[in-house]
């Protein structure tokens, strides 16, 4: 059946910005099936054929976080489809589609209104079809498994069988959503779509495509932040069977380093086009630079954390209650201590690579991105296309972590394919993409309380210094809210409380890594609060739960309220699954943190051995999160294992380090990643309710590496506050 | 360029390249069987791999000379019709997340259930051990193989 329905040519009578009517008919295109059939087009999301099959466009990129299956789950929903008659379809990237990105974990947040109104709009047509056809008040029809069900009777119409006459009904303007506890696809354990061809090597990623004439290149950029190319000798590479051309890139002559505000242009380098990605990649190593260094800082990580430590007491304000200082006098005690976080890079599996066929009419891409409208503003910036001449495919990524949320590679890739007039297909090295990311911004933190008699917080000052992502690449001046801002908990909790900002200029390039500035505070801040609590002899757990207070909504900023009560209901949780007040042998013990971020509700127990050489094990993980509505439980599982394995490959060995301006890790060798003998079990609740479906991509991550600090302070007695462990 | 014949998927293919191509470049670049992944290029990731005469190997580390005599079988070839005892646990647990690493987790799963019926957990760890996943998916990779074990015994 499905395959039928791609060989057919859909032919659109209308175009529609956002749930207009459409109706479509379309040629056949397979001789053998003769019998006049039309597909409908009731948005630009939901199509319905006359054999029954509903098509949905899976709007997002897929960057493994399971949106192309989440979105259509949310769609068939509504609409009442039946999910085994449903073909879902990547869509490129078009504007009539909107919040067409992937991050901060907002893609269900902002799309769940969304596509329940769409769906919602069609659900309304097809019940008003279904009234006049089985002259049943439309009060009484339901749809349900792709039939339209009157249920007092029992009487069922497929969809099919009301596409005529519903498709010449207008969309209603106001519709009314299902009641959530008449779900029957969201909340069950879905198959992500594309799995059958993803076990079988077919799924086309986007470093995957070919194209006739396509010409394959790579870069060798300057491994100096900010340097650029001095002189080279090309000789020896163009001697390489198979090298085509060699191609100087550089940024000054395409408007600079910056795209736009926050999207950076390419890194100055020599690209080698070749007719195999070996030849071009044997052409790079071939070539003989002299790289121009001139006017870069060329920097070290000891002096980077040097200028970081000595920013602490130079500081602007990001939020002030209350007085810091005053509860410093009148309180019993003060405490203080200083974390230390590096610089990370985003090793997604799929190496940066983009394909663009430049064409006189039309600038066609196939990229692994994560935010196609910037990609499109880059073309826009560079070459003074229109919209219109840019054409977006978004094949499935194998894997981002906020990577791809920059669209540097496909700058590189656009310029090569005008240049040579054909298709090219740019795939950087592992090196390039370790010694050119746009790296986790490292940073220290230092933290002050102060405390009464019974060891409670009521002063709390959080100074965070570093080198901020939105200054990097020269842009100077104050970078507001970003790696610590008013929003950073505790801010509510504690009566006196000050958030600081310690600003250094670097050249390291930096960006938005999973999770973006909670990956750093968050260690901190729950490091601290368990260095608190030993400190006064109390349960870690128990002293985060007199610290949060009762259940209640917290005012934090303007409208923005802290449910209280959320969070202790997953604190609550995690200490019961994670036996958490079951004694440990000797050399095990437990850490816990816990966080909100994006909406979404985590807590999280480690469970650690360390041996008399101070080897770690984790054991066990343990997390309980409440996320509102969990659309697809198998989808939201994995996201919750892998941010949590991601953080805590993180704390134990991520770090890049920098050595006269450049990165010193290349490759899997000495950037390590945990392996499949270092995993733990993990074991993961949902909170049950039906309150609107957050964000699940990031908030697993921060409390993964504060949790296992504070289980190796618990086996050991040894206080990390540095990271990473090992 | 000289021309090397090489038996992949059961099927003899004829091509031309320098003798120092690696075997990851031919299938995917010359031959268009793009299931098999680059992922470093050194060995290190375990994202390329395949079989060679009934062994995982790593094709990004194998020049197109050391592999004439035997046979290469790519995710492509390990079944018919995706249904490898293997393949099929892999659906059943919804293993794969991005999936950028799966056709190496696959293939290197194939051929530890091929040479031990029933592994265990330490089994499963050095087996698996060289094939990174970014995105996390190693606690459903390890219940998958031993789905698969329990279904291949039955
Ligand atoms: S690409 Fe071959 S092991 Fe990484
Ligand atoms: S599923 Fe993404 S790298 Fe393994």
């Amino acid at each position: 059946m499905k395959s039928t329905l791609d060989r057919r040519t859909f032919v659109k009578l209308t175009a529609s910005a956002s749930g207009a009517l459409i109706a479509g008919v379309y040629l056949q295109s397979c001789e053998s099936e003769m019998i006049p059939a039309a597909i409908h087009e009731f948005s630009p999301l939901i199509k319905i054929d006359t054999d029954g099959w509903v098509t949905l466009i899976a709007k997002n990129p897929e960057i493994g976080q399971g949106i192309k299956t989440a979105l259509p789950m949310i769609i068939a929903e509504e609409l009442g489809a039946d999910w085994d008659k449903v073909k879902v379809v990547q869509g490129d990237f078009d504007e009539a589609y909107e919040e067409q990105w992937a991050g901060g974990s907002y893609a269900i947040v902002l799309n769940w209104d969304l596509m329940r109104t769409a769906a919602a709009k069609v659900r309304h047509v097809l019940l008003q079809a279904a009234s006049k056809k089985m002259n049943k008040k439309v009060s009484e029809l339901s749809t349900i498994k792709g039939k339209v069900l009157h249920s007092k009777s029992g009487e069922a119409m497929p969809f099919e069988t009301l596409l005529h006459e519903a498709s010449k009904l207008p969309l209603p303007e106001e519709v009314e959503f299902k009641p959530t506890d008449s779900f029957e696809i969201v909340g069950k354990n879905t198959s992500q779509v594309d799995l059958q061809q993803l076990v079988t090597g077919k799924t086309k990623f986007s470093i995957d495509v070919k194209l006739p004439e396509m010409v394959y290149a790579t870069v060798l950029k300057n491994p100096v932040f900010e340097g650029g190319v001095g002189s080279f000798d090309d000789t020896e590479a163009r001697m390489v069977n198979g090298v085509i051309d060699i191609v100087e890139l550089d940024n000054t002559a395409y408007g600079g380093r910056l795209l736009g505000a926050n999207s950076p242009n390419f890194v100055n380098g020599i690209a080698v086009l070749a007719n195999s990605t070996w030849s071009a990649f044997q052409g790079a190593r071939k070539l003989e630079v002299v790289w121009d260094t001139s006017g870069t800082r060329k920097e070290n990580t000891d002096g980077i954390f040097e200028r970081f430590h000595s920013q602490l007491t130079n500081t602007t304000i990001e939020r002030k209650d209350g007085d810091i200082h005053r509860a410093r006098k009148a309180e019993a005690s003060n405490f203080e201590a200083v974390y230390q976080v590096p610089f990370l890079a985003h090793i997604p599996m799929e190496p940066m690579n983009c394909t663009v066929d430049f064409r006189a009419d039309l600038c066609e891409v196939w990229a692994p991105t994560q935010n196609p409208k910037a990609l499109q503003e880059g073309l826009i910036k560079l070459f003074g296309l229109k919209p219109e001449q840019i054409k977006i495919h978004l094949p499935r990524i194998g894997g981002a972590f906020g990577r791809r949320y920059y669209v540097d590679y496909a700058m590189d890739t656009a310029i090569l394919s005008k240049k040579i007039g054909k298709p090219v297909k740019l795939t950087w090295t592992r090196e390039e993409d370790i010694q050119h990311d746009w790296y986790r911004p490292a940073s220290v933190q230092k933290m002050v309380a102060s405390l009464d008699e019974s060891g409670m917080v009521t002063g709390w000052q959080h100074i965070l210094a570093n080198a901020s992502r939105k200054t990097c690449l020269g842009r100077e001046g104050r970078p507001a809210g970003t790696e610590i801002d008013e929003y950073e908990f505790p801010a509510g909790f504690v009566p006196d409380l000050q958030f600081e900002y310690g600003h250094v200029m670097s050249d390291v390039p930096l960006g938005q890594w999973r999770a973006v500035g909670l990956s750093a505070t968050v260690f901190a801040i729950h490091s601290f609060l368990s260095e608190l609590a030993i400190l006064h002899n109390m349960d870690p757990i128990d002293y985060f739960l007199k610290f949060l207070g009762p259940a209640r909504m917290v005012p934090v900023v303007g409208d923005y309220e802290f449910d209280a009560g959320r969070l202790i209901e997953v604190v609550q949780k995690v200490r019961h699954n994670s036996n958490w007040d079951i004694p440990l042998p000797k050399g095990q013990g437990r850490g816990f943190a816990a966080t909100k971020l994006s909406g979404s509700f985590v807590a999280e127990v480690v469970t650690v051995s360390v041996d008399e050489n101070e080897n770690v094990t984790i054991l066990r993980v343990d997390a309980v999160v409440d996320c509102g509505i969990v659309v697809n439980p198998s989808g939201a599982k994995a996201q919750v294992e892998g941010g949590i394995l991601e953080g805590l490959s993180a704390a134990l060995y991520g770090e890049v380090t920098v050595k006269n301006g450049a990165a010193e890790q290349s490759n899997f060798h000495d950037y390590r990643w945990i392996r499949m003998d270092e995993v733990p079990e993990i074991h993961v609740e949902f909170v049950a309710n039906n309150l609107p479906p957050r964000g699940l991509g990031e908030p697993p991550l921060p409390p993964a590496a504060p949790a296992l600090a504070n289980a190796i302070f618990a086996a050991s007695g040894k206080r990390i506050r540095k990271l990473p462990i090992l | 360029m000289p021309s090397y014949t090489l038996t992949i998927n059961a099927v003899k293919r004829t091509v031309s390249a320098d003798p120092d191509t690696p075997l990851l470049w031919i299938l995917r670049d010359t031959l268009g069987l793009t299931g098999t992944k680059y992922g470093c290029g050194k060995g290190i990731c375990g994202t390329c791999t395949v079989h060679y005469n009934g062994n995982a190997v790593r094709s990004c580390a194998l020049p197109i000379t050391s592999v004439l005599e035997g046979n290469i079988v790519t995710i492509e070839g390990l079944s018919e019709k995706g249904n490898h005892s293997v393949q099929q646990a892999w659906m059943k647990l919804d293993v794969p997340q991005c999936g950028y690493c799966q056709s190496g987790q696959i293939m290197a799963a194939a051929d530890l259930l091929s040479k031990n019926e029933n592994p265990t957990d330490k089994d499963i760890n050095v087996a698996m051990q060289g094939v990174l996943c970014r995105c996390g998916t190693y606690s459903r990779i390890r219940k998958a193989i031993h789905l698969a074990a329990n279904k291949q015994n039955k």
